[in-house]
């Protein structure tokens, strides 16, 4: 237990030294402070950016788009995933090729959807759920494979009802391996919605974090940065924290 | 490929052994004394647990016991010995990237021996396990008993004059454990080696030894010594003859207790 | 028929369908060539565009060939470290994994802020990209190698240089080449998406030429070669590690298996 916490100490440490050197770099000149405003500056912008309505009407244009993405594309993903590992033939079918699929960079056909659907709303989610669909497919695939068959034969044997069997045995082992299709999803479909942003469009985060760029204001890019960061990894977190809750159903 | 002499004598000396971990001491060994005369096969059985494997690592001059002292071939152990003690785990462990024949030579290639001695050396090492067909295959395509068999061969390679064993056949199944006990009394016959075999099973220890040495649970002390007065070659029936069943019987008890 | 059989059947001619309805569709009309060039079209502005394409693949591949260096071969090397001490581990890698949520993307205006937008920028864009995923993969895989490797090394005499030079090496090849599988294709997309972002060359930097062109037929060219380059470096990977299939073999197992 004890060294427990000392490992998490040390790693707390860690996180506080790289933002100290952050911080005192630029300050001490030890870098250019152009290049890199320190710590407390870029906070200091990111509270003021915070603050402004533009601000906030970019990131509720991307979080608009994400959500709006993510919720079709999780449902459709996981019961298509789920219809085809069903079927044993069908799984035989698709399963090689939804796995090439995902192999293959998708983000280099961006360009595609953009002559498709032009670079507003529509386009973003499009690319979103092109994105994020084969991961959840694939986490589908492992999630109906993940249910033991013993477990299904026991729950068989004492008579269960189809829905008995699902939300007796199918969930309470599909969960921990569904949250994880939701946390990888997410990451997939972010980084392919301010990708879309930056490329083109006229709005979302990724949008300014592009303009900031290009303009040089490295304390407002950083500051983004610094959100996109925050973000991505509190609900890489929360959820992570309620799949290790369900580890231990995993058996 | 044949052992004389006091070389391949075990003489240990009240051994004691106490590990620390998670800021407790558990004793797993207790004063244990015992001499092994060279060319003896003799086993070690006891509840898990016990420290036999603990023991066969501090003769394999793996680990360094607390206290006592253990000599083999008259002097004593500093550190793994190849040349004096050839070591057979439960787990081949066979270097996959090596055909057999590489993994046999490998103890030699660590010392830098030339290679035209290296590759005659263990092809007669695969010949005694009688594998010299399978020189160039890869683990991955031997069974499980061909591939404790070149285990076997790589521990003899060096020709020491001791061979420890710690639960060398445990993985296998049933049929391929009983096979490989008769080769392995096969080699035995041949070059009479002084073997020490750790095993969990009692039959298997009666119907290979010379003598049975039966350890406590922990921290482990020598409970008994059973001689195995049976004649060679030792054969399956002789497993249920009432003189076998007796002896089991016997060490049996002494674990129970 | 087993069923891996007929299944292959119907998957060759799903795609041999897919092939077709690439020609058809937008023939026939059903499908605006704007959004869906033929695949005879394309293929031949491919075949027309030649020279262009080849002198920026070079550009492409330069770009690539660096970053990889430094995200599969540190990401491998730190890997390789890392997995090898329990406390390197515990410390780093649960902050590493937790950084693996952020999307990197969102790195690049930065890097052409700080590099340009030159081939530098593309570099350690794609270098950053690669590395971490690369990292974590060679982590992982170095913990599923059979710790009794080393004991039976020691039992036989190996001295702590042969035990890592003879044992430990040859035990992470497998590991190795799966972490360079992943690590080059994260690269692959790093380069082209930076240089579709901001650039004045490379393959990237043409597929978003064309488009603001509406050059369709050399947008889809331009894709299909980059998908080209990923599917031909991933085969790569793959032939070598065909030769080390029955290492992965005797590693997963750990005890003698099958008799």
């Amino acid at each position: 237990m004890r060294s427990e916490i000392k490992i998490t100490l040390l790693r707390i440490g860690i996180i506080l030294a790289v933002f100290g050197a952050w911080e005192f770099a630029p300050r001490v000149e030890l870098i250019d402070a152009r290049l890199l405003p320190p710590l407390s500056d870029v906070l200091a912008t990111l509270r003021q950016l915070l603050s402004t309505a533009k601000f906030w009407s970019h990131l509720a244009a991307t979080l608009h788009v994400t959500i709006v993405a993510f919720l079709i594309a999780v449902p459709l993903g996981a019961v298509l995933g789920i219809l085809i590992a069903e079927s044993r033939f069908a799984l035989e079918v698709f399963k090689p090729l939804i796995f090439f699929i995902f192999s293959i960079p998708k983000s280099i056909f961006l360009p595609i959807f953009i002559l498709v659907f032009g670079i507003a709303f529509w386009q973003k989610v499009a690319f979103g759920i092109f994105s994020t669909i084969f991961i959840v497919m694939m986490t589908a695939f492992a999630a109906v494979e993940s249910v033991r068959a013993d477990h299904l034969r026991v729950a068989r044997s004492y008579g269960a009802t189809t829905f008995q069997t699902v939300t007796r045995v199918y969930l309470p082992s599909m969960t921990p391996v569904l949250l994880e299709a939701v946390r990888l999803a997410m990451i997939f479909n972010f980084t392919g919605i301010l990708l879309a942003e930056m490329y083109a469009s006229r709005e979302g985060i990724g949008n300014v974090i592009g303009a900031w760029g290009q303009g040089f204001q490295l304390k407002q890019l950083l500051a983004a940065i610094l959100l996109v960061a925050g973000l991505s990894i509190i609900f890489n977190e929360t959820i992570r924290y309620f799949e290790r809750k369900c580890e231990h159903w995993r058996g | 490929m044949t052992t004389a002499g006091t070389l391949g004598n075990v003489d240990v000396s009240d051994l004691s052994h106490t590990y620390a971990a998670k800021g407790q001491k558990s004793k797993a060994l207790d004063s244990i004394s015992l001499n092994v005369e060279t060319g003896r096969f003799l086993s070690i059985v006891g509840p898990s647990g016990c420290g036999k494997s603990s023991l066969l690592m501090m003769l394999a001059g793996l680990i360094r016991p607390t206290s006592g002292s253990i000599r083999v071939g008259g002097r004593p152990m500093e550190g793994p010995d190849p040349s004096r003690i050839g070591v057979v785990f439960q787990e081949a462990s066979l270097y996959p990237w090596l055909t057999a024949q590489s993994n046999v030579e490998f103890p030699l290639s660590l010392r830098g021996v030339d290679k035209k001695i290296r590759q005659a050396r263990a092809l007669e090492a695969l010949a005694l396990v009688g594998l010299e067909g399978f020189a160039n295959s890869y683990p991955h395509e031997l069974s499980g008993g061909m591939k404790q068999r070149v285990s076997i061969a790589r521990g003899l390679v060096q020709d020491p004059p001791i061979l420890l064993m710690d639960e060398p056949f445990a993985a296998l199944d049933e049929q391929t454990r009983i096979t490989m006990g008769d080769e392995l009394l096969r080699i035995w016959d041949k070059t009479r080696k002084t073997v020490i075999f750790v095993t969990h099973g009692l039959s298997e220890a009666i119907y290979l030894s010379d003598e049975v040495i039966v350890l406590s649970g922990r921290p482990g002390r020598i409970l008994d010594r059973v001689e195995v007065d049976l004649p060679r070659p030792r054969t399956l029936e002789m497993m249920s003859e009432p003189r076998f069943v007796a002896l089991r019987e016997q060490i049996w008890r002494q674990i129970k207790s | 028929m087993s069923i891996k059989r007929k299944a292959a059947i119907v998957r060759y001619l799903l795609v041999a369908g897919l092939v077709a309805l690439w020609e058809i569709l937008p023939r026939a009309g059903l499908v605006p060539e704007l959004f869906l060039p033929p695949l005879t079209k394309t293929l031949l502005a491919a075949a027309g565009g030649a020279g262009d394409l080849a002198y920026h693949l070079g550009v492409t591949l330069q770009e690539i060939l660096v970053s990889m260096i430094f995200a599969c071969g540190g990401g491998i090397i730190s890997g390789l470290v890392l997995g090898a001490s329990l406390l390197a581990r515990r410390l780093f890698l649960p902050l590493m994994s937790g950084l693996f949520a952020v999307p990197t993307v969102v790195l690049y205006p930065l890097f052409t802020a700080w590099f340009g937008i030159g081939a530098e920028s593309k570099i350690v864009f794609a270098s950053a990209y690669g590395f971490l995923p690369t990292l974590l993969g060679t982590a992982a895989g170095v913990q599923t190698i059979d710790r009794h490797l080393i004991v039976v090394a020691r039992s036989m005499g190996a001295t702590r240089f042969q035990q890592i030079a003879r044992v430990y090496v040859p035990a992470t090849i497998p590991t190795v080449l799966s972490s360079l599988r992943l690590g080059g294709a994260l690269v692959i997309v790093g380069v082209v998406v930076a240089e579709m972002l901001t650039s004045t060359a490379g393959i990237g930097f043409l597929i978003s030429k064309y488009r603001t062109l509406l050059d369709s037929p050399n947008v889809f060219a331009a894709i299909l070669l980059v998908l080209a380059l990923a599917i031909a470096f991933d085969l790569l990977v793959q032939l070598l590690e065909r030769r080390t299939v029955g290492w992965r073999h005797a590693m997963r197992s750990g005890t003698a298996g099958y008799a």
